[in-house]
């Protein structure tokens, strides 16, 4: 190595450097010092409501209480079941989406922004909306399918499965695009030759579609997962505007149930608990995926 | 907003939205006017009690020092005792002026021998009922739960060809603090509670109590009152009644205002207010709520703050607020005024209401308690198939865990 | 002709139930109380504008508005200044430790929100950050830059890395090939980054409602959250709302739309 490419290379790396600087001081201070505060936070017993306790060092005895908590139990089996439903609803409705705008049509660019109002709409308010329509005396839903019998109107909400569901739907609605967007990218790097050749060969469209298509979106479909999935952990202003947790417990999610501790009921510890297991259960689920993806979608190359 | 000459000093006064901002305005900018040192900011959280007590408490938790006044809902006054973040009154608060309030209105502002806070509105549960209905039907004003219940299923069944929808109750049955207010009134009724006298252990599992479980399971939800009810919060209960939908109605003083207002309410002018029963003739229940002001710990302006709470408390503000806002007044010489008992009949009950009102749990872990108590009925009212006394003593189990931690204190 | 008309199929469910929900909050906008309150509800409005009113000047909605524009439009471009050049760094040149680096960016952008709140709470308290729009910005810009950078990564990745090669070899300097070569090629992938900055920014409710407690600095999803009463569900006000505050974002999405689309599948995912 001589000293001219040595001294090219220690420009480089300074530059490098300088380039990824101040990102990592804004995530550091803003994020990463946050995240590492309320670990810490979770090692101990602060109440609020109870100062004279001090905030005694306890180790792990939170997330040993955690694992023993009925609320706690219950709002992870919710949370499980709202992430796979929700997740795998998206993921259909998104490669639907992707497959209709993916065609070309008169009008495809109204269709696509069609498809993204639902996502530019603020959660908090799509969430009002839902509330609205499923409605038990005026809502869209009841009059559609009873329209003047309002004595066979349906308190939706009311029964703690639907209202599950509901909660379901809503997040599908508002979030389906960001996956169609994610899997009309994976349809569009698809060489139309293949299509070609299985033509020749006398492929149907059918046969097209699961041998061609979905295989070779694999990898897009598991991004979309892994993004969705990330979020759909941490569900909270659907069940903060619509339900509060009930009927019944029925949507108490972990995020919510975080949020309750942390902030109404002011047991930081615990409440700081709660948030590292949410924390931990989708970081164990993150690798999960990108080993499925593969070897790390960062340090793929064009070949 | 001070003219000419600079306020030197900017007071900053936190709660949530109001429903008649314009009062509130007219109130603060009067203030300023009569204190031309003082500028007043206001700073507006969402309606939700819940809702504003974590945004308050976030800021109070970081000891803030630019909230200086703050509107403190009656359940919290333990919690800021022990946490340290609302001032001890004692002394501004003079027990000539206190005097001028109605007691049990003093008694919610007391933490273990201090007070803590003015109180603005005092609240406490009352049946609404369809006066033109019951008068239809020949019956008298409901002493009992069952006698409710009966005169209700008469009515709705004698109504059902030209109002189909009409149901005998609505009341707020949504998991929130509200559930925690209803189902008091009916557990407070059946002679049960939700703690011991001494506050210690929780007595959600004893027989009355959970008696007064059992009706609004098993004769309220989906008989008496709609199923819908299960996501009702004061809003729409209301709505439900404003509409017509309701023989009666549980709520706060304020709906009187909205139930005779010819604009919002389709059953103005045929509306009646009395004590929510009992399940025994006499007696009556009423849970307790209310908003107090406080002054916070970490204010730098404790004696203009104080002067913006003397001010808002004044005779003439609550006498102000009333009328044009709709709400109780907690000074005892409204009450007697004759302007206000005729344009707000619903407070001659207020006195008696008042003085057997209940509180919710006084304890500075409340809102921990307060999710229990709610998981609790709502898991019994909204769930099917559900073992009570299993599920009872499982809530009892966890809110007396929640207790012992308050007596581990040394 | 079969595939015709399942792909009009598709359309029409595709737009209709992305549709439907909304089009029923513009009706409902457009309602009086006693319209929408009725059981049944009315289901054509008699064309009343209080709502528009009650929301714009009652409610003070285009203050909110022009502050979520604000927050939005300063989040996107201070999360796009700091995240390309720390992509391209991530994704072209040299650095050690980058392993570690995006495992500790991805970890960060896993963390649910409300944990983090009360310690970004307390940093801008002692910055003096709080009640200022700037306020929320810097924690949506520290919240936005993983996945920004994520993004924007793989895109660099994607690009052909001979024109870099080769003003490298002319002396170009890492800086100025990031400038002058890579990032005319990569508006597309800017453009995504940026569209999922600027949605997240305009969405995000919980940061803005504990930051920004006085009307003059809140936010839209905060001001409209406040619409809620004490008394009375205020469905009209909400709709009239929505519908004013959705419209800039469907002009932004139909003016983009096509370089949202076309980035994303130029960049994000290959096989």
């Amino acid at each position: 190595m001589n000293r001219a490419s040595s001294i090219l290379r220690h420009r480089e790396n300074l530059a490098a450097w300088t380039m990824v600087a101040p990102a990592l001081l804004v995530t550091m201070v803003f994020a990463l010092y946050p995240v590492l505060d309320s670990l810490w936070l979770s090692l101990h017993n602060i109440y609020i409501g109870l100062p004279q306790l001090g905030s005694p060092f306890v180790g792990l005895d939170n997330y040993v209480a955690l694992l023993r908590d009925p609320v706690a139990q219950q709002a992870l089996a919710v949370t499980l079941a709202f992430v796979v439903l929700s997740t795998l609803l998206e993921l259909a409705c998104g490669l639907i989406i992707a497959l209709v705008i993916h065609e070309r049509f008169r009008g495809r660019g109204l269709v696509r922004a069609a498809i993204l109002i639902p996502w530019a709409i603020p959660t908090v308010v799509a969430s009002q909306l839902w509330r609205y329509i499923f409605n038990d005396q005026y809502g869209f839903a009841n009059l559609l399918l009873f329209g003047e019998q309002v004595t066979d109107y349906i308190p939706w909400l009311a029964y703690p499965s639907v209202a599950f569901g509901i909660v379901v739907l809503a997040d599908v609605w508002k979030t389906s695009s960001f996956a169609a967007l994610l899997v009309l990218a994976g349809l569009q790097v698809i060489p139309d030759d293949l299509y070609d050749a299985a033509r020749v060969d006398g492929a149907t469209a059918r046969q097209r579609f699961w041998h061609i298509t979905l295989p070779l979106l694999k990898p897009a479909l598991l991004l979309a997962l892994l993004f969705r999935t990330m979020d759909a952990f941490r569900v909270f202003d659907l069940v903060f505007v619509m339900t509060q947790g009930g009927p019944g417990d029925a949507t108490q999610v972990l995020q919510f149930y975080g949020y309750q501790t942390l902030f109404t009921e002011g047991r930081i510890g615990y409440g700081s608990a709660v948030s590292v297991a949410v924390f931990l259960i989708i970081l164990a689920l993150s690798l999960t995926y990108l080993r499925a993806i593969g070897s790390s979608l960062l340090e793929r190359r064009r070949t | 907003m001070g003219g000419g000459n600079a306020p030197s000093v900017t007071l900053r006064f936190i709660s949530w939205k109001p429903d008649h901002p314009r009062v509130w305005e007219e109130a603060l900018s009067e203030f300023t006017k009569t204190h031309p040192d003082i500028s007043v900011v206001r700073e507006l959280a969402p309606h939700s009690s819940t809702a504003y007590h974590d945004l308050l408490t976030q800021k109070l938790k970081n000891r803030d020092a630019t909230v200086d006044v703050f509107f403190m809902d009656v359940i919290w006054v333990p919690e800021f005792a022990e946490a340290g973040w609302a001032r001890r009154l004692d002394e501004r608060f003079t027990p000539a002026m206190r005097e001028e309030f109605l007691p049990a209105t003093i008694e919610v502002t007391r933490y273990s021998d201090h007070l803590y806070g003015v109180p603005s509105r005092i609240d406490a549960g009352l049946l609404y009922y369809r006066s033109d209905l019951l008068t239809k039907y020949g019956f008298s004003p409901p002493a009992t739960w069952d006698e409710l219940a009966r005169q209700a299923e008469t009515i709705v069944a004698g109504e059902r060809r030209n109002n189909p929808t009409l149901r005998g109750y609505t009341a707020q049955f949504k998991q929130y603090e509200g559930l925690v207010c209803t189902m008091l009134e009916f557990i407070d009724g059946h002679s049960g509670s939700l703690l011991t006298a001494d506050g210690t252990h929780s007595t959600l599992a004893q027989p009355e109590a959970m008696a007064a479980v059992q009706f609004v399971r098993e004769r309220v939800i989906g008989r008496l009152a709609s199923r819908a009810a299960l996501t009702y919060q004061e809003p729409e209960s209301l709505s439900v009644f404003l509409q017509g939908h309701a023989v009666f109605h549980r709520n706060w003083p304020y709906a009187w205002e909205l139930a005779n207002n010819r604009t919002r309410s389709t059953v103005a002018g045929q509306v009646a207010v009395m004590p929510l029963p009992g399940f025994t003739p006499g007696r009556t229940a009423a849970a307790l709520g209310g908003w107090l002001y406080g002054i916070s710990a970490y204010s730098e302006h404790p004696d203009e703050a104080w002067a913006l709470i003397e001010f808002l408390s004044s005779q003439a503000m609550q006498k102000k607020f009333t009328q044009e806002a709709g709400i109780a007044p907690s000074r005892q010489a409204l009450f007697s005024d004759p302007d206000l008992l005729a344009a707000a009949p619903q407070l001659r009950n207020h006195f008696a209401v008042l003085r057997s009102a209940t509180a919710r749990p006084r304890s500075p872990l409340y809102p921990a308690i307060s999710h229990l108590l709610q998981r609790y009925f709502s898991r019994a009212l909204a769930i099917d198939d559900l073992d009570l006394a299993q599920e009872a003593t499982a809530a009892d189990a966890q809110i007396n865990r929640l207790l012992s931690l308050g007596e581990q204190v040394p | 002709m079969n595939r015709r008309l399942l792909l009009a199929l598709g359309i029409l469910a595709t737009v209709g139930l992305s549709l439907l929900p909304f089009l029923w909050f513009v009706l409902t906008s457009f309602k009086s109380q006693g319209e929408i309150e009725a059981a049944p509800p009315a289901w054509w409005p008699s064309g009343s504008l209080g709502f528009y009113r009650s929301a714009l000047f009652d409610h003070h909605l285009f203050d909110y508005m022009l502050n979520s524009v604000v927050v939005a439009g300063a989040t996107t471009l201070l999360a796009l200044l700091l995240a390309i050049p720390a992509a391209y760094a991530l994704a072209r040149l040299t650095i050690p430790g980058k392993q570690g680096i995006l495992a500790v960016l991805l970890c960060v952008s896993m963390f649910p929100q409300m944990a983090i709140a009360g310690p970004v709470w307390r940093l801008l308290d002692t910055i003096g950050g709080l009640n200022h729009r700037w306020g929320v910005v810097l924690p949506y810009v520290a919240l936005t830059l993983p996945l920004a950078i994520w993004i924007l990564a793989s895109f660099f990745k994607e690009l052909p890395p001979e024109l870099e090669d080769a003003a490298r070899v002319d002396g170009c300097g890492p800086w100025a090939t990031l400038f002058r070569i890579t990032l005319p090629l990569a508006t597309p992938g800017i453009f995504t980054a940026a569209i999922l900055i600027l949605i997240y920014a305009w969405n995000e409710f919980f940061f803005a409602l504990l930051i920004l407690t006085q009307p003059e600095q809140q936010t839209l999803p905060v001001g409209i959250a406040l619409f809620q009463g004490e008394f009375t569900m205020p469905w009209g006000e909400l709709a009239a709302a929505s519908v004013v505050a959705t419209l800039p974002l469907i002009v932004v999405v139909l003016l983009c739309q096509r370089w949202i689309v076309s980035g994303l599948s130029a960049g994000a995912v290959k096989g």
